[in-house]
C-alpha cells in the first residue's frame, strides 16, 4: 500500500507557505545570534590582530612612541636577514621531525591501545600516555631541563650507568634541536593517540571479519584496511600537528632558551624576539607574515595532496 | 507530588526561552561593557571619607623581601594603598627584566613605581618611563640628606642620566668568590686570600675538583656563562670590558676579553673543572657540595639560608691584570611617567627606600643595602657569612656594570655567542669576532639615534 500521508511541517507548509520561510528564517537568525559571540572573539582577536600586523608592517613602532612610516623597509630587510633564514631551517627540521615522529608514534599507540586487554590497564595506559597533554608545557620543560642537563642529569647518569658516554642533550648544536624534538613528541603524541584512537573506533568492524575470512593478516589488514579508513583521521592530525609544530614556542624557550647560539631557536621565538625584547613591532610583523605565507601555503599543497591520499568511506 | 507548572512554563515555548535567553545574554554583556557608574564626588556632604589612593610598584625581588613594608604602609602612608607585584625576568637577566617592564607599561598596565637596575634604567628613560626626582629631592630634605649623605656617591651617580637622578638608590651588587669552606678544609686548602690569582684560583680548582662523569662528581667553579654582570665579574679582573669605556662600541676585539674566555673556557674543556653552565644549576650544586667555588653578589645568601647551608665564605674575586676592580650594579625605585598619582608614588618610593625595608632585605639574604648606615649596622654581619663585610668594603673600587641603552639588545648577542665557546664549537676566537659582527652595527644604530 502506498501511503499518501504527508509529514504534519510539509502539510502546514503547503497550506501557509509563508510560515515554512518564516520558520526557516528565524531559526537562521536564532543560528546567527549564537554564532555572534564566537565570531565577534574571532573578528578581535584572530582577524584585527592580522589586519593590525599587516599594517604593522610598513611602520616603524616600539609600542611607546608613536609609530613611523617604515616603506617596504621592514619587506627587504628579510631578504638580508640570515638569522632568520637560519632560524627557519631550524623549525622547519623541529617541525618534519616532530610531526613525523607525532604521528606515527601517536597512531602505533592508538593501534596498541585499540586491541583487546583488561580494561584496567587499558586506562591506565591512556591516561598515562595521555597526560603529559594536560600539564603545562613550560613546567614540564623545566623538570626535563634538569633530567638532561649534561653534568650531573639524570639522563646522562642513567646512559653513564651503562658505559656509555655523557650526551650534551642541551648544550650542543647538534643535540639541542633533538632534544626539543624528543620533548614534544613525548609531551604531544598522547594527543594524536586520541584523535587516532577516535578514528580507529570509528571503522566499522564488518571490514576486519571480511578480510579475515579472505585470509589477512595482522599487517595486511592494517595495510589494507586501517590505513585506508583512517586517512581523513590522519589528515587532521597532520594538518594539526605540522602548523603546531611550526609554531612551537614555550617548550624550546624553556627548555634550551634557543641556545647554543641559535641552534634550537624557532622562528616563534625570532618573532618574539623581535617585537618584545627588541620592540620592533614592524620588523616581527614581517616576519610573522612570512610565517603566515608558509602556514597558508603548506595546508593548501596538504589538502591539495589529500586527494591522493585520503580515502573517505 | 508532581510541581504544578505556572504561567511561565505554560506559556514558554522552547523558542521563546532560546530568544529570551540570546537576548538575555546580549542584555548582560551590554551592560558589563558600560562605563561603571561613577563614583559620588569626595568633596559632597554626602561622601564618604577619602578613599585612599591605590599605589603599585613592581620589583624583581621575591615580593615577600616587602611582606613588612606593606603592613608599615598601613600605618605610614594611610591614604595610599601600596601594592607590590613582580616584574618577570624573562629570557635573561635585568634585559628581560626591562623588555617585560615595557611590555606591561605599553599594555597600559598601571605601574607607579618601579624597581630597576643601572642595566635597565637608559632603556627605560629612552622610552620616557620614569619621572626624574630631581625636583622631589629637592622639596624633600630628609630625602635629599638620605641621598647624599647616606648612599655611596657611585651608587647615586649610577642611578642618574645626564646628571639626573632617576632613581633613589635602594641595594646594590657585585659579584665575590663564594666557596665551601668545609671542603677546603678536608683538603687542606687555606682560605684564598685577598689578593689571589688567577693561576692561584686554577691551582686551587685543580686540587679541589673531582670530575670523572660519574655520580659523585665534584665540580670546582661554576660561572655564569652569560650576562654583562656575571661575565664582567672576570673581565674587569683583567682590566678590560667587552665595550668601550663610553658604551658606544663594541670592544670585543680586544685581546684581553679572548684572554679571559679562554680562561673560563679552558676551566671546562681543558681543565675539566667547570661544568658547561648551560642548565646547571649552580645553586643547587653548591648548596650539595657538588660544587666548591661560584661567583655571585649577595642575593645568594637567600638561597644559602632556604637551604640551611652555613658552611662556606666569601672572598674577593682572583685578579689577573690591572687595578683591582668589582663590577657592581646599582637598583632603585622610581616614578613612573605613567602614574596618575606621581606624588603618592613617591611617597611609595621613600617608604620602599627607608631603613628598615632595607634591614628586611638584609634579613632575606638580598642584594646589598645602598644605605651605608644599614650595612654597618651588625644585622648586616650577622646575616651572611664571616667575611660578609667584603660586600661593602668593595665598593671604594667598584666599576660599574657597562649598561649602554640597548643592553636589552647587547646582552643576548654576547649570551648567544658565549654559549658556543663552552660547548667547543667555535673557537674563542672565532665566537667573539661573530659578536663583534653582530654587536658592533647595534652600537652604530644606537650613535644613530
Amino acid at each position: 500500500m502506498t501511503s499518501t500521508a504527508l509529514p504534519d511541517d510539509r502539510i502546514d507548509r503547503q497550506a501557509n507557505p509563508q510560515k515554512g520561510t518564516t520558520l526557516a528564517r528565524r531559526e537562521a537568525w536564532a543560528g546567527y545570534l549564537f554564532a555572534t559571540p564566537a565570531l565577534l572573539g574571532l573578528l578581535a582577536f584572530t582577524a584585527l590582530p592580522i589586519i593590525a600586523s599587516l599594517v604593522l608592517i610598513f611602520l616603524h613602532y616600539d609600542l611607546l612612541t608613536p609609530p613611523k612610516w617604515a616603506g617596504v623597509e621592514n619587506v627587504t630587510r628579510l631578504t638580508t636577514d640570515s638569522r632568520m633564514f637560519k632560524i627557519y631551517w631550524n623549525s622547519l627540521r623541529l617541525t618534519v621531525g616532530a610531526t613525523l615522529l607525532n604521528n606515527v608514534l601517536g597512531l602505533l599507540l592508538a593501534v596498541g591501545l585499540n586491541r583487546a586487554m583488561p580494561w584496567g590497564l587499558r586506562y591506565l595506559l591512556r591516561t598515562s600516555i595521555f597526560f603529559p597533554v594536560m600539564t603545562t608545557t613550560a613546567s614540564l620543560a623545566v623538570v626535563w631541563r634538569f633530567l638532561l642537563t649534561q653534568d650531573r642529569g639524570v639522563v646522562n647518569f642513567l646512559i653513564g650507568q651503562i658505559g656509555l658516554d655523557p650526551v650534551p642533550w642541551l648544550s650542543s648544536s647538534a643535540w639541542a634541536l633533538f632534544s626539543a624534538m624528543i620533548y614534544d613528541v613525548w609531551k604531544a603524541c598522547g594527543y594524536l593517540m586520541v584523535i587516532y584512537l577516535a578514528g580507529l573506533q570509528g571503522i566499522p568492524a564488518v571490514y576486519y571479519e571480511a578480510a579475515r575470512i579472505d585470509g589477512a593478516g595482522f599487517w595486511q589488514q592494517f595495510r589494507n584496511v586501517t590505513l585506508p579508513l583512517i586517512s581523513p583521521t590522519a589528515f587532521f592530525a597532520i594538518v594539526i600537528s605540522l602548523i603546531g609544530a611550526f609554531q612551537i614556542f614555550d617548550n624550546v624557550y624553556v627548555l634550551t632558551e634557543g641556545g647554543p647560539g641559535d641552534a634550537s631557536r624557532v622562528i616563534a621565538m625570532y618573532i618574539y624576539e623581535k617585537a618584545f625584547r627588541g620592540f620592533e613591532m614592524g620588523y616581527a610583523s614581517a616576519v610573522s607574515f612570512t610565517l603566515f605565507v608558509i602556514l597558508i601555503t603548506l595546508t593548501l599543497l596538504q589538502f591539495l595532496g589529500a586527494r591522493r591520499w585520503v580515502h573517505y568511506e | 507530588m508532581s510541581r504544578q507548572p505556572t504561567p511561565f512554563h505554560q506559556n514558554m515555548s522552547r523558542r521563546d526561552m532560546l530568544r529570551l535567553t540570546g537576548v538575555g545574554a546580549a542584555g548582560a554583556a551590554l551592560a558589563a561593557c558600560a562605563a561603571p557608574v561613577a563614583a559620588p564626588d569626595a568633596g559632597g556632604d554626602s561622601a564618604p571619607a577619602m578613599e585612599p589612593v591605590t599605589v603599585i610598584a613592581t620589583t624583581g625581588m621575591p615580593v615577600n623581601t616587602f611582606d613588612n613594608a606593606l603592613e608599615r604602609s598601613l600605618e605610614r602612608l594611610p591614604n595610599i594603598a601600596m601594592e607590590v607585584n613582580a616584574n618577570s625576568w624573562g629570557e635573561g637577566g635585568w634585559d628581560g627584566y626591562s623588555d617585560t617592564m615595557l611590555t606591561r607599561i605599553a599594555g597600559g598596565e598601571q605601574i607607579d613605581v618601579i624597581m630597576i637596575a643601572i642595566e635597565g634604567l637608559r632603556l627605560l628613560t629612552a622610552k620616557n618611563v620614569l619621572v626624574v626626582l630631581d625636583d622631589f629631592f629637592a622639596a624633600d630634605e630628609p630625602a635629599n640628606d638620605i641621598l647624599h649623605n647616606d648612599i655611596h656617591v657611585t651608587l647615586r651617580e649610577m642611578l642618574q642620566v645626564d646628571s639626573k637622578q632617576y632613581l633613589f638608590p635602594f641595594s646594590w651588587n657585585n659579584m665575590v668568590m663564594y666557596y665551601n669552606t668545609a671542603i677546603f678544609e678536608e683538603e687542606g686548602l687555606d682560605p684564598p686570600p685577598t689578593d689571589w690569582t688567577w693561576d692561584d684560583f686554577l691551582q686551587t680548582c685543580l686540587q679541589v675538583a673531582n670530575v670523572t662523569g660519574g655520580a659523585d662528581d665534584r665540580f670546582a667553579y661554576s660561572f655564569w656563562g652569560a650576562s654583562m654582570f656575571g661575565m664582567c665579574a672576570w673581565y674587569f679582573n683583567n682590566d678590560v670590558s667587552p665595550i668601550s669605556d663610553d658604551w658606544l662600541d663594541s670592544n670585543l676585539l680586544d685581546p684581553k676579553v679572548a684572554e679571559t674566555l679562554q680562561f673560563l673556557a679552558d676551566l671546562i674543556l681543558e681543565h675539566k673543572v667547570a661544568p658547561n653552565p648551560e642548565g646547571w644549576d649552580d645553586w643547587a650544586q653548591f648548596h650539595a657540595g657538588n660544587l666548591v667555588m661560584r661567583t655571585c653578589g649577595r642575593w645568594c645568601i637567600a638561597g644559602t639560608f632556604e637551604a640551611e647551608f652555613e658552611t662556606y665564605d666569601l672572598q674577593y674575586q682572583p685578579h689577573h691584570s690591572g687595578p683591582l676592580k668589582t663590577v657592581a650594579g646599582t637598583e632603585g625605585w622610581g616614578v613612573s611617567t605613567s602614574s596618575e598619582n606621581p606624588e603618592e608614588a613617591w611617597e611609595v618610593v621613600k617608604h620602599l627606600s627607608h631603613s628598615d625595608t632595607s634591614i628586611d632585605l638584609v634579613k632575606v639574604g638580598g642584594s646589598i643595602p645602598a644605605l651605608r648606615s644599614v650595612a654597618a649596622m651588625p644585622v648586616f654581619a650577622e646575616y651572611g657569612p664571616p667575611n660578609t663585610a667584603l660586600f661593602y668594603e668593595s665598593l671604594d673600587f667598584a666599576a660599574t656594570v657597562p649598561s649602554p641603552t640597548n643592553f636589552n639588545i647587547v646582552e643576548p648577542i654576547l649570551n648567544r655567542n658565549y654559549a658556543t665557546i663552552w660547548n667547543g664549537e667555535r673557537t674563542v676566537e672565532e665566537a667573539l669576532q661573530a659578536a663583534h659582527d653582530e654587536l658592533q652595527p647595534e652600537m652604530d644604530k644606537l650613535k644613530q639615534a
